[in-house]
């Protein structure tokens, strides 16, 4: 009993991980129709902002704090300088923003090497429950997750600016003639799915290490997420990490985890071929 | 689609410039060939053994080009089927002791025809038309997924791959690396070359050009989208497979990144850098990216992947149609009936 909650734990806290990655790229790719294939780059420097603030010896806290706004101003850069010549084309943007990460992440494997890099928990150890003891950055990690999800939903359902970037994803031609301006929407919501990377990548570090494929690590995982939940809502992307997460985490309990890392694919796969518009079609938020 | 309304003499200094421009394709195509055929004569061992290498992934990226720049398929994944064969004649060689070439390229051949069957049956054909991206992370997923099982199964020796493949064989002639080998696959690659050279221009190429820039048009004409698109991608699955097992046998070891994401993006920028669309063009990029890298590698090994990237991004913001762009009309890529270079180009669908 108490290693079915033990498994359950680390399933959703996996499952947390997964959503808090995919958010960003979900709401990039729903609300501005492209892959972003840097993402799991924004994820890889969220983690090494974390770092190098541990490293200069300040509390980790206050790294995991700064990434998303590092991440995010540097999101805002990018696509104000270089990604929003992509948008003739969804190939064109799936090509340059890899050649983006790419880049990205040989300049942080220029500077940290092939080191896998570790940067501790900022709330340590572990809360028990009668016998049982859950790791406490972990409940940390799914509380975050939870917070993020609720705080992204309203920001995209209930505030201007969302309902800003809903006119500019419906109808552009249209939103710009009601005084929107499309292309600082299209920035900020970049660099708000570049810092929600970046926070993501802050909160897993101490779990993970940071190296630097750690960002790809996640990349395909998020994308087949995306394309499972369904893109073009808020809810989609969600739905789909969640599930993606759930099976990722819950599958090496019962077969080998080489096996059901491929299997979790496959499964995606077929799944998106079959139904291609994802687990949930509607537009919107 | 103004060029129906041209005037008469408009549309015949059109013609003129056409015909005369239409001489440098074939000049490109003879100046490479005759610099390929002569280079083992100038060059060290070493650099044959290193130009063999660039040859075998100079017919790999003839398998993406296809795909993409004449189909406009975006397959992430193209390493699949060079992976694949190469492991699958890793496995005739070590298990079986086949080694024949006339056994082996063949086979080779067969396993990346029978994967891109597989997987470009499965992601093509179908109901529901697939979408550009659909595609591209269904065959970026497979990669992935052949990578992290090669790495995984002890029977293909895991992380380490299958080493020490024993030399491919003619009668009790070993084919060891060298002249002998280079001239081998300069003979395949040149033939392969051809034959896609021959089917791009025919109808079917036509076609297949037609698909890349507008599909919905090509499939209101009347063709079968999806099955062109299936038949091309188990052909270039097919070359692939066919550069594989050279690959194998050349470096005689296979290990997983052979089937990974990353060879896969390799050839995606060899492609891209050359020229998309055009033949030669894939050539071309795969040797100059191949030659930069070789002669920045030994000084500038961890900033290379950098240049790499940044040439990518170049590339696309500002030379969509690579290298060859420079010398080359648009008008002589097959299907690019005298559209501005670069413009709406690709994956408008």
């Amino acid at each position: 009993m108490d290693n079915l909650f033990v498994a359950l734990f680390e399933i959703l806290s996996f499952g947390a991980i997964v959503v808090l990655v995919v958010l960003g790229l979900g709401i990039i790719a729903s609300m501005m129709g492209i892959f972003n294939f840097a993402q799991g780059e924004f994820v890889l420097l969220g983690a090494y902002v974390t770092y190098i603030v541990h490293s200069a010896g300040l509390p980790v806290w206050l790294g995991m704090l700064a990434a998303p706004f590092v991440v995010g101003a540097l999101g805002f850069f990018l696509e104000r300088t270089i990604v929003r010549r992509f948008y003739a084309a969804p190939i064109v943007a799936m090509l340059g923003t890899y050649a983006l990460g790419l880049i990205i992440r040989e300049i942080v494997r220029g500077l940290i090497g092939g080191l896998y890099l570790s940067v501790p928990e900022p709330l340590g150890g572990s809360v028990t429950i009668g016998t049982m003891h859950f790791s406490t950055w972990r409940l940390v990690i799914i509380l975050i997750t939870a917070l993020v999800m609720i705080g992204s939903y309203l920001l995209l359902a209930r505030t201007t600016f969302g309902l800003r970037i809903r006119a500019s994803l419906e109808n552009p031609a249209l939103a710009r003639a009601s005084g929107i301006s499309t292309n600082a929407i299209y920035g900020a919501t970049f660099a708000f799915g570049a810092a929600l990377a970046g926070l993501a990548g802050a909160l897993i570090v101490p779990v993970f290490s940071l190296f630097a494929d750690l960002g790809l690590r996640f990349l395909i995982q998020g994308f087949v997420a995306v394309m499972v939940g369904g893109v073009g809502s808020f809810a989609g992307p969600v739905a789909g990490a969640g599930v993606i997460g759930t099976l990722a985490a819950a599958l090496p309990w019962i077969i080998p985890p080489v096996i059901a890392d491929v299997l979790v694919f496959v499964l995606a796969i077929i799944f998106i071929k079959f139904r291609p518009q994802g687990l949930i079609s509607t537009k919107g938020v | 689609m103004t060029e129906t309304t041209q005037t008469t003499p408009l549309s015949l200094s059109l013609r003129a410039s056409r015909s005369r421009r239409l001489q440098m394709l074939p000049i490109i195509e003879i100046v490479v060939l005759v610099i390929g055929a002569l280079l083992p004569l100038v060059l060290k061992d070493y650099l044959t053994v290193y130009a063999t290498r660039v040859l075998i992934l100079c017919l790999f990226a003839l398998s993406f080009d296809l795909v993409w720049g004449y189909a406009g398929i975006m397959s992430f994944g193209q390493a699949v089927f060079f992976g694949t064969a190469g492991y699958g004649v890793a496995l005739l060689a070590r298990d079986l002791g086949v080694t024949s070439i006339l056994l082996v390229l063949p086979a080779g051949l067969l396993i990346g025809l029978a994967f891109a069957l597989l997987l470009g049956g499965f992601l093509l054909l179908g109901r529901h038309p697939s979408s550009v991206i659909f595609v591209s992370l269904g065959t970026l997923t497979g990669s992935y997924a052949a990578d992290r099982v090669a790495r995984g199964w002890y029977y293909l020796g895991g992380q380490n791959g299958i080493p020490s493949i024993p030399p491919m064989s003619l009668g009790s002639y070993d084919i060891t690396e060298g002249p002998v080998y280079y001239y081998l696959t300069l003979g395949i690659l040149v033939l392969v070359y051809l034959l896609c050279r021959f089917l791009v221009r025919s109808q079917f190429g036509l076609a297949l050009a037609g698909l890349r820039e507008n599909e919905q048009r090509i499939a209101f004409v009347g063709y079968q989208v999806q099955r062109l698109k299936a038949i091309i991608f188990s052909f270039a699955g097919a070359v692939a497979g066919l550069a594989g097992s050279l690959y194998a046998f050349h470096e005689g070891f296979v290990w997983p990144n052979m089937l990974g994401v990353v060879i896969s993006t390799q050839v995606v920028l060899y492609v891209l850098f050359g020229g998309s669309g055009t033949l030669i063009g894939a050539v071309i990029g795969t040797v100059a990216i191949e030659a930069v890298s070789f002669w920045l590698s030994n000084s500038y090994q961890d900033i290379w992947p950098i240049i790499l990237g940044v040439l990518l991004l170049l590339v696309i913001l500002f030379r969509p149609a690579g290298l060859i762009s420079l010398v080359l009309s648009e008008r002589e890529r097959v299907g690019n009936f005298g559209r501005p270079p670069g413009k709406g180009d690709h994956g408008s669908s």
